[in-house]
């Protein structure tokens, strides 16, 4: 296999995030940190596919967390139905949700898509807070169960300490990253390209947009509800405020600071946003200012994010002319 | 045996204006077309029509005897339509290669998911040499792997329309393909043109506004005014048409 | 009054319009005729700077205004009426005509010339308190000349003023340059109707790829082959 910059960095991450635990052994609080950090990549990674290469802004995505997390949090707690299936059915029930929304949503035009999906990301998070009976309302669902220990011969796997459920997290993390890199280098996801960047020709040159469309929403609110689901897991408990408005708004954030069309785009942006301000102690509320500016800094100078900022380096560094391809 | 296209008693309108008035004819034989009239005369509604753009408020077109008219774009691609834009259109951030390759690929939805899982590369190596063979025959070949927003105007028109050959397609459809393009390059595009023809031996139907080009170019010409046919027959026939020419320079 | 020479004109890019010569006297209609894509919006375009990409000189009564920004133009006497309709739809005819003395710092100049112009288009006085979208494609012609006469420009310029009207709608725009030429306003059309245009003027410059190919007076132009041939694509 040729050795590639893409490959090498691919195998480094794997390694580091592998042996975290062992690294941080003695850090468990940094091992907190990333394993947050990881949860919410994972619904940036379903916002990337729905921006990135699709070129549909999502603002409610959080909300199809929110569907994913309480499915896996009911299924385990009150039918205690194991790990894996739980996960499986709660990624199903929040892609159905992206699919039942996407039908009617998609056709419209972009600035309304916008405004839809908001809205939708509203009505979620109302659901969370008012189905009282399912849900458990403003409150939550406190007492979820960690996944149980999982045995092979003498090997011996749990996930209630820190890093027993980092390294879950860690695997699932990996798996969907690598769900995103097969989608993405593929047919599928030229055609998704295509969309992106002129959908008049994409049509003309026989894609069918609005299953494409429809496709990618429903794939990247099913990613969503894994993100959420892992998340709730971690912590223990559900609540609606895990899922408003604003954390819809951070996972677009994350993407952006990350890199848009990147495939590690949304490792960078949920680590420099979830881990970065815990290890630097700055208090929650002076991160979203600090996030602000750093928007607002990206916007005007570095458009295509961390990423696509190392990546026009890399190019200048390299004697190459800094072109527009940027693949994936 | 049936027509090629056939289009008959196509109307449509946009608010109070009439863009297309019973407009009917239709083309036989493989040959290159064009379709021309001044402005107004409603021939680039027709040919949206044509391309699947626009839905005909009456009438029908008839590819190789079967409706089209009301078909979405996509499908009609899938049925070996292809097109081009009058403002030229490439996907900008993929390489030439991948433009080229990207018209070949299979769409349909089943089959791209399907790729996704088996990683099947076959269809990308086979297609691969033909796609070079046309970047070559326009020019191309040495920025194959440049993004297809990097080339000149010129060279977007050559690199749209040997996209669309890639697909293989029965008809040819180009949305006034000199436009923009330097007077001194329009002879290459002509050749260029009569030369695919050659090898293709398919319809080409083209929408033009520049006289010189397409009655130099093509073999028969369809003349439009006021969204109706006026005129169909050989460059020289139209040319000396006195009803054409009144249609051009106004009555007086 | 308007003398033009070695005008060249972009969008960047290429030269649309590629060294063209043209004048036009006070009292006089002149139209530019060619095929689409000749370049004849976008001579009009350059004269008034709102080509990104332009060379050569424009001088009007001796004066150069090559330089002279477009919204200044009007204060130095040339009017341009683009092609496409730009009457402002939600206000009145009497406020669009009083846009049109924008620049004007003269009140009670602007109220006599708002009555000189509604004397010489009654309809317009008629409607005066009717929203401008209500007017059919040939009166808002109307107004927009209306309106550019309030600044008494020396020169005016047309982009294709016939252009989606009826017949009786064009003969009445034509006649009205006709009456703004009697004034002594030098008038320069751009027409895809080219007989009637010819007909309604005094010169003519054909226009082939961003080049004059023919300039005569507009009579022999109307019985010149050549000017069909070019519309027919015929080359010699």
């Amino acid at each position: 296999m040729r050795l590639s910059y893409s490959l090498i960095v691919t195998v480094a991450i794997l390694a580091f995030g592998a042996l975290a635990p062992v690294i941080f052994k003695t850090q468990p609080y940094v091992l907190y940190v990333l394993t947050l950090a990881l949860c919410y990549a994972i619904p940036v990674v379903g916002v990337n596919l729905l921006y990135g290469y699709t070129g549909l802004v999502s603002l409610g995505h959080m909300g199809f967390a929110g569907i994913g997390a309480y499915t896996t949090a009911l299924l385990m707690k009150s039918a205690g139905m194991p790990f894996l299936p739980a996960l499986l059915i709660g990624a199903i029930a929040s892609g159905g949700v992206g699919l039942l929304v996407g039908i009617p949503c998609l056709r419209l035009r972009s600035h309304f898509f916008i405004v839809v999906t908001l809205a939708v990301g509203m009505i979620l998070y109302t659901l969370f807070n008012n189905l009282d009976s399912i849900t458990g309302g403003a409150e939550g669902l406190p007492g979820i169960p960690r996944p149980q220990r999982f045995s092979l011969g003498s090997w011996n796997m749990e996930f209630r300490s820190v890093s027993g459920f980092y390294t879950l997290t860690f695997i699932v993390t990996a798996l969907v990253f690598g769900l995103q890199t097969l989608l993405v280098r593929s047919d599928f996801g030229r055609s998704l390209s295509s969309v992106r960047q002129d959908e008049a020709l994409a049509s003309a040159r026989g894609v069918n947009v609005f299953a494409h469309k429809l496709t990618a929403f429903a794939l990247s609110a099913a990613i969503a509800g894994v993100g959420g689901a892992m998340k709730v897991l971690f912590l223990r408990a559900a609540a609606p405020l895990s899922f408003e408005l604003q954390e819809s708004i951070n996972l677009i954030v994350m993407l952006i600071v990350g890199g848009a069309g990147y495939l590690i785009g949304p490792l960078v942006g949920a680590i420099g946003f979830i881990a970065l301000p815990e290890f630097l102690r700055a208090a929650a509320e002076l991160r979203l200012v600090f996030f602000g500016f750093v928007l607002l800094v990206i916007a005007r100078l570095a458009p295509r994010g961390i990423c696509g900022t190392v990546e026009l380096l890399f190019r200048k560094l390299s004697g190459k002319d800094a072109s527009v391809v940027r693949h994936s | 045996m049936s027509a090629i296209l056939e289009v008959s008693g196509v109307s449509k309108r946009f608010g109070g204006i009439r863009a297309v008035d019973g407009a009917t004819f239709s083309l036989q034989c493989p040959g290159i077309f064009g379709l021309i009239g001044p402005n107004g005369a409603g021939k680039t509604t027709m040919f949206d029509i044509i391309c699947g753009r626009h839905v005909p408020d009456s009438g029908e077109v008839r590819f190789h005897a079967e409706r089209i008219n009301g078909v979405a774009p996509y499908r009609l691609a899938r049925e070996g339509l292809a097109r081009t834009f009058q403002e030229c259109r490439v996907l900008p951030d993929e390489t030439c290669m991948d433009n080229v390759l990207f018209a070949a690929q299979d769409k349909r939805l089943g089959r791209e998911m399907l790729q996704a899982v088996s990683r099947g590369t076959a269809a990308r190596r086979n297609t691969g040499a033909e796609a070079r063979r046309l970047l070559r025959l326009i020019n191309l070949e040495r920025y194959a792997d440049q993004p297809a927003g990097a080339l000149s105007y010129g060279q977007r028109r050559l690199l749209e329309i040997v996209s669309c050959l890639m697909s293989k397609p029965r008809i040819l459809l180009l949305d006034e393909p000199a436009s923009g393009i330097n007077p001194t390059l329009l002879n290459t595009l002509r050749d260029f043109l009569i030369e695919i023809y050659r090898e293709t031996k398919i319809v080409f139907l083209i929408v033009e506004h520049n006289m010189e080009f397409i009655m130099s170019l093509a073999s028969e010409i369809v003349v439009m005014h006021q969204g109706r046919v006026l005129a169909q027959g050989a460059p020289e026939q139209i040319q000396s048409d006195k009803s054409v020419i009144d249609a051009y320079l106004g009555q007086s | 009054m308007l003398t033009v020479r070695g005008l060249k004109g972009g969008y960047g890019g290429k030269l649309i319009v590629d060294g063209v010569d043209l004048d036009v006297a006070a009292g006089e209609i002149v139209t530019v005729i060619g095929q689409n894509g000749a370049g004849k919006s976008t001579i009009l375009k350059s004269i008034f700077n709102m080509a990104p990409v332009r060379q050569g000189e424009v001088a009007l009564d001796g004066k150069d205004i090559f330089s002279v920004s477009p919204y200044q133009m009007l204060t130095v006497g040339l009017a341009y009426i683009p092609q496409h309709h730009s009457v402002f739809p939600k206000l009145t005819i009497a406020e669009n005509l009083r846009m049109g003395g924008y620049l004007l710092n003269d009140a009670a100049l602007l109220q006599k010339r708002v009555t000189k112009v509604e004397g010489m288009f009654p309809i317009l006085a008629q409607r005066r308190n009717e929203y401008a979208a209500s007017l059919s494609g040939g009166e808002q012609r109307m107004l927009e000349v209306a309106r550019t006469l309030i600044m008494d420009p020396k020169v005016i310029m047309l982009d294709e003023p016939s252009i989606g009207l009826a017949p009786k709608m064009v003969d009445l725009v034509f006649s009205t340059a006709r009456r703004l030429a009697e004034a002594g306003k030098a008038i320069l059309m751009v027409e895809q109707n080219v007989k009637a245009a010819l007909l309604a003027s005094d010169r003519g410059y054909v226009l082939e790829l961003g080049q004059v190919r023919i300039t005569d007076d507009a009579k022999a132009l109307i019985a010149d082959e050549r000017v069909s041939r070019l519309y027919m694509g015929i080359r010699n």
